[in-house]
């Protein structure tokens, strides 16, 4: 009887164990850690994913006829940001000698940036003492995009920039005046200061930086991320995102940034 | 023939197609070169312009283009209206000469879905036709587009680029091009005069915050689809789509995610298996009901034996929830109290227990064919909404609480016991049978968390799966009578009889009080205090009536009969309709239910906690007493900053009917949380924890994370 009982529990447990390979393992296959150095800007180098980013121009965004004024004030950007990559990318950190700076690029209507910037915001509120965050805008597509980004950096400048993003996960963003002011109350930021910053000087400047980052990585799209040294275009999983940052934490980042 | 041909010929390149139309001297005129212009190409997308003809005819004021898209693998382009996010491709004709105008096409789209976000694009080949008119008819064209565009894999890559074509005069026919943007012609959506499908209500479910559309076609709907369009400020999230027995009518719900009132001129895309309409329309504000069932039930054998093995692990667990304990406690006493059974007759016993189980499960299962068969929405529990089932489950448990507690003894009717004849073992499989019957019929309102799953899916899907689940949900709950059935050695294993038994003969009446007890707590829910009291005293009068010893039997039959006639009569006619204020007490956080002002509060960025429950739910009450109402859960929908719903289901509701079914959930209890985070709802698991509810508000509310 012992015997018969015995062998039930196994098969149970079999199948049990069974299905749980099933849904587990595939999983956790895949997915190996492949990384190329970047010619430029040296001393980066490249996540490689797949077969997604190789072959295009990189691009310079949706209905950009640029004015010569327009044009100046890009080449501008460009030199100011390649002269200090490191400052223009993780500006605004400072991270700790145990943390690894992260620069996020994402607008407004990509699909997974809006997972991503969730996604690094929860691995920064469960880590703090391993990564920060820098939060880039990288409008790309059209006068929306722009307004949208504007309104992302304005948020951060009052600490809400992944509450921004969250807010706007599903529902349209709107420019009108009575839109952000009451997004600014669900946000719980100022809403006038909002407004106002959008305009800003140094928003236009940073968003121009970010582009120029954009260039000078030769991102194709969005999103984008910057770990330490290693440049990833597109979707990542989070446990690549984990595997990049334990790297950069043994190999150490800093140098890239001395040199550069 | 000819086309045939070509098609074939075309895939060894232009050339030869070229050289053979020449050779037939077949709409070849001096113009012999293919009217495309050069391709833009990366490995997102490659892109062409392309014309039906060679050159512009003399006299023609129009002509037929076409922008010719073929996506790269895992790349996707978007449609006119590209959904929650996303860009529509964009043509500028800016430096064209003799072109008036240009009207895009737009193909039927397909669905995408990615990270909970909805998507509508193309992806593969397509071609987007494109109407010109020439400012002056018959004169060469030259056209210069600036095309943008948006394709999105695992990365979304914008392009921007510009194609050129020029049409000089002459009459021929590029045969390829001119097919490539004739099928895809084909397939953009017709105008209501020329399709078969009508949609004949669209109307704005203000309630369930959700469009409702109707439609009709002469011929069977296949793979249907809808696309609501109100301009950028509007989006919807998933459709429910259901199609009527012969597929000719169609019900769809599509939840609205984003919602102005100063939307767009709006319109409705359905696309079909091979044919697509797009109708202006004009809203109403009457929805009409979900008419039929869902129009894809398709389930997997590996699904349903999955679903089957959840049903069956949730019936069992079912056996220790305070509803059905007691029963199989009156079981076991009646082992306890019966010595000396033969080994075949306990076995017999616990088997016909068991049938008993199945029996009402089977009935069960009937019943919700039948009623999903005749179109009605149905949940699980809600049995416990009807005022004379309750009386009767009251009335039985308390008279076995009373036999319990040694007020009388059960006897069956002299005549029937006659009847059944010299074996006194036929009488014991009787009551056997309805102690297993009793079990599942209690087990119902206990919808314990597997439950909900197994139920959700069985209703959902065929009647075959609704068999099949419905029994592996009778195995689980008949498992312990089973397997003593299987080795009735167990009982023997029992203790033997002595004073201890009375006393858990006191324990189990305890228990079946308490069940009781709770019945009519329900029953006030459900038929009103006074019909309770009435309800309660008639059960006290059977009682006494059956526990005077030295009564008349006629007399005392009739006094029985005459109490059960009552309650059953008593609780349909005295229970009182009106129960709004039963309840809820005015200085409650929980507000009333009113699912169109959870969209319009979402929509205006409060958060909202939803809680259907009813007082015949004991999970609810659970939940409501360990999470609901404890901290931090109750300070946080106290705060002012969640506003905190009730939907009360004790007695049947529609609108609460329909809130569950639009998140497929046919029982109770069922939490969900909206907010600005979340407008299409976060539902919490059954059996709530405080840290998921928190999580939960602090997802839809966004506002934790600011503060962060």
């Amino acid at each position: 009887m012992d015997c018969k009982k015995r062998s039930t529990l196994l098969t149970i447990g079999a199948i049990i164990a069974g299905y749980a390979a099933l849904r587990t393992v595939p999983s956790l296959l895949p997915e190996k850690l492949e990384l190329q150095a970047l010619d430029r800007p040296e001393g980066f180098r490249k996540f490689v994913a797949g077969e997604t980013s190789g072959g295009f121009d990189p691009f310079v965004g949706l209905g950009t006829a640029d004015s010569t004024e327009v044009a100046a004030q890009k080449a501008a950007a460009l030199t100011r940001v390649s002269e200090n990559i490191c400052s223009a990318l993780y500006g605004g950190l400072s991270p700790t000698p145990t943390q690894v700076p992260m620069a996020s690029f994402s607008d407004y209507y990509c699909p997974f940036c809006r997972v991503q910037t969730k996604r690094l915001a929860d691995m920064t509120s469960e880590m703090p003492d391993k990564i920060a965050v820098a939060w880039h805008e990288l409008p790309l597509l059209g006068d929306s995009s722009n307004l949208a980004a504007k309104a992302a950096l304005a948020a951060k400048r009052q600490g809400a920039y992944v509450a921004f993003h969250e807010r706007l996960m599903t529902t349209p963003f709107q420019a009108s005046p009575e839109y952000l002011a009451r997004l600014s109350d669900d946000i719980g930021v100022d809403s006038k200061k909002l407004i106002t910053d959008m305009e800003s000087a140094e928003i236009t400047r940073e968003l121009e930086d970010s582009a120029a980052l954009a260039r000078v990585f030769a991102f194709v799209g969005t999103p984008a991320l910057v770990i330490g040294r290693t440049v990833v275009q597109g979707q990542i999983s989070d446990r690549m995102v984990r595997e990049i940052i334990e790297l950069e934490r043994e190999e150490g980042w800093r140098d890239v940034c001395t040199a550069a | 023939m000819l086309i045939q041909m070509t098609v074939r010929v075309s895939h060894l390149g232009a050339w030869p197609l070229l050289f053979f139309l020449g050779c037939m001297g077949i709409f070849l005129s001096d113009a012999v070169k293919a009217a495309e212009s050069e391709s833009f190409s990366n490995p997102a997308v490659t892109a062409r312009l392309i014309s039906a003809e060679d050159g512009i005819a003399p006299d023609a004021a129009s002509v037929s283009l076409g922008l010719a898209l073929e996506y790269g693998e895992g790349w996707k382009g978007y449609w006119r209206t590209p959904g929650e996010v996303g860009l529509a491709p964009a043509i500028d004709w800016t430096g064209s000469t003799n072109l008036k105008s240009a009207e895009l096409l737009w193909p039927a789209p397909e669905r995408f879905e990615a990270f909970g976000i909805e998507n509508f694009g193309y992806s593969g080949r397509v071609v987007l036709p494109i109407r010109a008119r020439l400012e002056d008819a018959g004169h060469p064209l030259e056209l210069r587009a600036r095309v943008s565009l948006l394709t999105c894999s695992t990365v979304c890559v914008p392009h921007d680029f510009e194609l050129s074509l020029a049409l000089p005069q002459g009459i021929g026919i590029d045969t390829n091009s001119a097919r490539q943007i004739a099928t895809y012609a084909d397939r953009v959506p017709a105008v209501p005069e020329n399709s078969d499908i009508r949609i004949s209500v669209t109307a704005l479910d203000a309630r369930d915050s959700a469009l409702i559309v109707l439609a009709t076609s002469d011929t069977p709907f296949g793979e249907v689809d809808v696309f609501p369009e109100f301009g950028p400020l509007v989006t919807f999230g998933k459709p429910d789509i259901r199609l009527d027995r012969d597929r000719t009518e169609l019900w769809a719900q599509i939840p609205i995610n984003a919602w102005t009132e100063e939307h767009a001129e709006p319109s409705v895309t359905i696309t079909d298996t091979a044919r697509a309409i797009t109708a202006p329309i004009t809203l109403t504000s009457d929805p009409p009901a979900p008419p039929f069932s869902s129009a894809n039930p398709r389930t997997s054998l590996l699904k349903v034996v999955a679903v089957a093995a959840i049903a069956f692990l949730g019936g069992l667990i079912l056996n220790v929830m305070p509803c059905v304990l007691p029963v199989l406690s009156i079981k076991l006493t009646s082992v306890l109290k019966v010595t000396g059974q033969t080994r075949q007759m306990t076995r017999n016993g616990f088997l016909f227990s068991a049938l008993g189980v199945l029996t009402f499960v089977w009935a069960l299962a009937a019943a919700l064919v039948f009623l999903q068969w005749i179109g009605v929405s149905v949940g699980w529990g809600i049995q416990f909404q009807n005022p004379v089932f309750v009386t009767l489950m009251f009335m039985v448990i308390a008279v076995f609480a009373a036999n319990l507690f040694g007020a009388f003894e059960i006897t069956l009717p002299a005549a029937l016991q006659d009847r059944l004849g010299a074996s006194n073992a036929r009488a014991e499989y009787i009551s056997d049978f309805g102690t297993g019957l009793l079990a599942a019929i209690l087990a119902t309102p206990c919808s314990a968390p597997f439950l909900g799953t197994a139920i959700t899916f069985a209703l959902a899907g065929t009647q075959l799966d609704v068999m099949v689940i419905f029994t592996a949900l009778g195995l689980g709950l008949a498992l312990p009578y089973l397997v003593i059935a299987a080795r009735p050695e167990l009982v023997t294993r029992l203790p033997r009889p002595g004073r201890w038994m009375l006393l858990v003969r006191i324990l189990l009446g305890g228990l079946l009080l308490a069940t009781a007890a709770w019945l009519l707590f329900v029953l006030v829910g459900v038929a009103g205090g006074r019909a309770a009291a009435f309800i309660s005293a008639l059960t006290a009068v059977f009682i006494v009536a059956a526990s005077i010893p030295q009564a008349n039997q006629w007399v005392r039959r009739a006094v029985l009969s005459a109490c059960v006639f009552l309650a059953i009569f008593g609780a349909g006619l005295t229970s009182t309709p009106d129960r709004t204020t039963a309840g809820v007490d005015a200085t409650s956080h929980w507000q009333d239910f009113e699912p169109l002002g959870i969209a319009r509060r979402v929509s205006e960025g409060e958060t909202v906690f939803v809680d259907v429950t009813a007082d015949w739910c004991l999970t609810c009450k659970a939940n409501k007493s360990l999470v609901l109402d404890r901290d931090p859960v109750r300070a946080r929908l106290r705060g002012g900053f969640v506003i905190a719903i009730q939907a009360d289901w004790t007695r049947p509701d529609d609108n609460i009917a329909r809130f569950l079914e639009r998140y497929d959930r046919y029982g109770i209890p069922f939490n969900i949380v909206f907010g600005p985070g979340s407008p299409s709802g976060i539902a919490l698991p059954e059996i709530l924890t405080p840290q998921a509810v928190l999580d939960a508000l602090d997802t839809a509310s966004v506002r934790s994370v600011a503060s962060e």
